[in-house]
């Protein structure tokens, strides 16, 4: 069963100093099956989250359309939980206050909604920091901390949008183990948005390759290399290293277009994601 | 020793006062101005005493927080959601800006002379002043807290199921509380001296009045009295009551922006 359908996306910006149109995303389709880690890779500016956030419902697309579960989106909604480069935790509240937040906003009754809250605290190894703020917490801990609070909201998709980016090298390996871990034992549906291409290949099951803007869809690589993953394993398999290749040899002739071409900002709103 | 001396809340909050009374002591004790101008910390305490035993002080400094506490309370209460509605509704806050401005740069005072117009030498009178002075500093602080709270926070309420009013709950308001608490602190100051101003020329009682009424008889250390009084209520407001709430709200996102930082 497909969870999420994308058709035919198109964003156009008018720049508000100059007044010139900027296409962000030119044509844009692709499907992420229920249960499935989907990727999107592609150069820095090809308007990767943007794509990300049409999906979450932040930015409206100019054309096409963005289903999940069989309803077209319109605004932001709990069957799509977002987990923010930034984090995003709500540094007024404690980690469990952060990871029952949906939770709470659903009705779900107190002792239901700790009780599920430590749960997913426990699968993403947090547990024992119920009581502690966000700000007592690592980068690696607080990204967990953003996952386990999308999770415990069981939404139909979880949007990731470059999660990891800055994480140091080891703590970012622990995550994307944890998370793959995560996903094998509970099979939530992944929306993944990333730069780097051994992240992407590593967790995925296929990777959507972008073009430099106006994004359009390049290619779709499906990953074949088997579960449960580990970094250990992937490196030796000469699957995980094709692919690698592969997607690396995409990108390149990217980016001899992009030196033509193309900008290097980020076409949208979404400034966080610059710094 | 010493050092648990210096260490001591006690200390900390008394000592900085110490070299200023010697100060004002000596300068009085020199002689270089007339006694009738210029009396030392010894005649202000004599002052202090002898009308705290007629009741005087009591009574006006009674009138004095009961004209601040209805003024403070209005103004919290105009200004507040004001300023929460100004900041939420873009179209609203296009509107206002421009008046806003213009009636922050009217100063409290200038309006005193209408005031009285309208209201008389009335507690109304008084109050408006106070509840004026308050609002629009309020109002500006909650607009630029509101600003303040991050736009992801507000995307990550939302994609959780947050709908606009538990948003404003849940997110804008704690996230605005420290630019909001900032902006209490300020009112209310602004507020005490407006209050001070507007007995001078309004009162009929309180520590302006009283103070004005001195000069008129000639009393200087009334005067002195006045002063000393109104510095001592201020600092124990805002060291007791004040500072400790904006500290708690402003530390807490000090955590936020680092964390903003170090990411």
């Amino acid at each position: 069963m497909t969870a999420l359908v994308i058709e035919h996306l198109e964003k156009v910006y008018t720049d508000s100093y100059s007044g010139d149109e900027v296409v962000a995303i030119g044509d844009v389709s692709f499907t992420v099956e229920r249960g499935e880690f989907v990727s999107v890779l592609g150069p820095s500016g090809c308007g990767k989250t943007t794509v990300l956030n049409t999906v979450a419902g932040f930015a409206d697309p100019t054309s096409g359309t963005v289903s999940v579960d069989g309803r077209e989106v319109s605004g932001p909604g709990p069957d799509r939980g977002v987990v923010f480069q930034g984090h995003a935790l709500f540094p007024w509240k404690t980690v469990l206050g952060n990871v029952v937040f949906g939770l709470r906003m659903k009705g779900v009754k107190r002792r239901e909604r700790e009780e599920r809250g430590r749960e997913f605290l426990e699968l993403v190894g947090l547990a024992g920091f119920e009581n502690r703020y966000p700000h007592e917490l690592s980068g690696g801990m607080r990204q967990r901390l953003g996952v386990a609070r999308v999770l415990a909201n069981e939404p139909a998709v979880m949007l990731m949008d470059e999660p990891f980016a800055s994480i140091d090298a080891q703590t970012r390996r622990r995550l994307q183990e944890d998370l793959t871990r995560i996903f094998e034992e509970r099979r939530p549906t992944v929306f993944f948005v990333t730069h780097d291409i051994d992240e992407a290949v590593f967790l995925s099951d296929r990777v959507v390759v972008l073009s430099p803007r106006p994004s359009t869809v390049q290619e779709i690589v499906t990953v074949d290399l088997p579960r449960p993953r580990t970094w250990k394993a992937a490196v030796d398999h000469p699957g995980f290293r094709e692919t690698v290749a592969r997607i690396n040899g995409l990108l390149a002739v990217d980016a001899v277009r992009d030196r033509d071409g193309a900008g290097d900002q980020e076409s949208d709103g979404s400034a966080a994601d610059v710094r | 020793m010493w050092l648990r001396l210096t260490r001591s809340p006690a200390f900390r909050t008394l000592g900085p006062f110490v070299p200023v009374i010697a100060l004002w002591w000596v300068l009085a004790e020199s002689g270089l101005f007339p006694q009738a101008f210029f009396v030392g910390p010894d005649r202000v305490v004599l002052e202090f005493v002898e009308l705290l035993r007629k009741g005087i002080l009591v009574g006006y400094l009674g009138d004095s927080l009961e004209r601040l506490a209805y003024g403070v309370g209005f103004g919290l209460l105009i200004g507040l959601p004001m300023g929460f509605l100004t900041a939420l509704f873009w179209r609203l806050r296009k509107a206002v800006w421009p008046i806003l401005l213009f009636f922050q740069a009217i100063a409290d005072i200038a309006w005193l002379p209408i005031v009285i117009v309208w209201f008389g030498f009335s507690l109304t009178a008084v109050t408006f002043v106070i509840v004026y002075t308050i609002v629009f500093p309020l109002m500006l602080s909650v607009v630029s807290g509101v600003e303040q709270v991050p736009k992801e926070l507000i995307r990550a309420a939302r994609s959780l199921g947050a709908g606009r009013v538990r948003v404003f709950f849940e997110v804008i308001l704690p996230g605005a509380l420290p630019s909001v608490a900032t902006g209490v602190r300020t009112g209310l100051g602004y507020g005490w001296r407006a209050l001070v101003a507007a007995e001078i020329i309004v009162g009929t009682s309180g520590i302006g009045f009283m103070m004005f009424d001195a000069r008129r008889v000639g009393d200087v250390s009334q005067v002195f009295l006045g002063m000393v009084v109104l510095g001592v209520l201020w600092y124990m407001l805002d060291a007791l009551v004040l500072a400790p709430f904006e500290r708690a709200t402003v530390e807490r996102w000090g955590l936020v922006r680092s964390m903003e930082d170090d990411r």
